[in-house]
């Protein structure tokens, strides 16, 4: 049980270093306007897709 | 036209290095002891042999494309994901103790990566596919990031014998931190021209150069017994007369 809680902490401590990476690095960049993502492959990109619209409530 | 020419090569040779490891790897018989890279590169064939055709059938901007090489991209992610927890799993072989302890937090990690997004998507469902793409591919690409670092860091902490793994751990670490640092790049130049273009270029070269990597790893790098403990052999003791000097 302690080591459930102990590997939940440590999962939810990677994914906050995760993300504020990206938001630190990708989620405020843009090129044109529109917001780069990253990807794998030796594949040539497709133009980067439009910003994710707003949250409507 | 010429960056596009460059980019098609690029494309082809990625293709042509991952489908003659996969061939070399059964050939040679080390299929068995390389699963994991098998499994990846596998993954990376099957993804680009796809990519390849919607971008030879209908062209780098079409929507098509789009679709594709992002939905493509879902299926690699994953599969980096499972390579790092394969990695995970050759590093404490020796250390069933631990492993349980990792498993327990890459279950979590998933998990919670998927209930993340799921609470992300159900609340912007008008435009699946892009928040789809934002949250959960970019999600697992850099926890995937931060997870090759920290590998990386226990291989070193807890002095690894296996070089071969290393190497390997390197390689997925220039395919993840090397889009990562361009993004960054872009932040800083605020989208300037050079950082345009690199963000543009880096994606694939990065991939390409974690090939390279690894066709050096797999073909000249023996795989090694592995395991934590002391990687060189104790020196010999110093004999009486010359430690007095």
């Amino acid at each position: 049980m302690k080591n459930l809680v102990l590997m939940f902490l440590l999962a939810l401590l990677v994914i906050a270093t995760a993300s504020s990476l990206w938001r630190t690095f990708a989620g405020t960049a843009t090129i044109d306007g529109v917001r780069p993502l990253v990807a794998i492959g030796t594949d040539p990109v497709p133009p980067f897709p439009p910003p994710p619209p707003k949250p409507t409530k | 036209m010429e960056s596009n020419l460059v980019g098609y090569a690029l494309q082809d040779l990625g293709i042509l290095i991952e489908a003659s490891l996969v061939f070399y790897l059964a050939w040679t018989g080390r299929w068995k002891g390389q699963g994991a890279v098998a499994f990846y590169l596998s993954s990376l064939v099957v993804g680009q042999v796809t990519r390849a055709c919607f971008l030879h059938e209908y062209g780098w901007k079409s929507l098509r494309y789009y679709y594709a090489y992002w939905s493509t991209d879902f299926l690699l992610v994953m599969s980096a994901f499972g390579i790092v927890c394969l990695f995970f799993r050759r590093a404490c072989w020796r250390e069933e103790k631990m492993w349980r302890l990792i498993r327990l937090f890459l279950v979590w990690l998933l998990v919670l990566v998927a209930a993340i997004s799921g609470v992300f998507l159900s609340l912007n469902r008008h435009d699946f596919f892009t928040y789809f793409l934002v949250v959960f591919n970019q999600k697992l690409y850099f926890g995937c990031l931060v997870l090759n670092t920290l590998l990386y860091l226990m291989l070193h902490y807890m002095n690894s014998a296996d070089d071969q793994l290393e190497l390997l751990v390197c390689g997925v670490g220039i395919q993840f931190a090397g889009p990562t640092a361009a993004l960054a790049l872009v932040h800083l130049t605020n989208g300037g021209r050079f950082a345009k273009w690199l963000a543009y270029q880096t994606i694939p070269l990065c991939t390409f150069g974690m090939l390279l990597l690894w066709a050096y790893v797999i073909v000249y790098v023996p795989k090694s017994a592995g395991g934590f403990g002391p990687r060189n052999v104790p020196l010999p003791a110093v004999p009486p007369e010359l430690s007095k000097l």
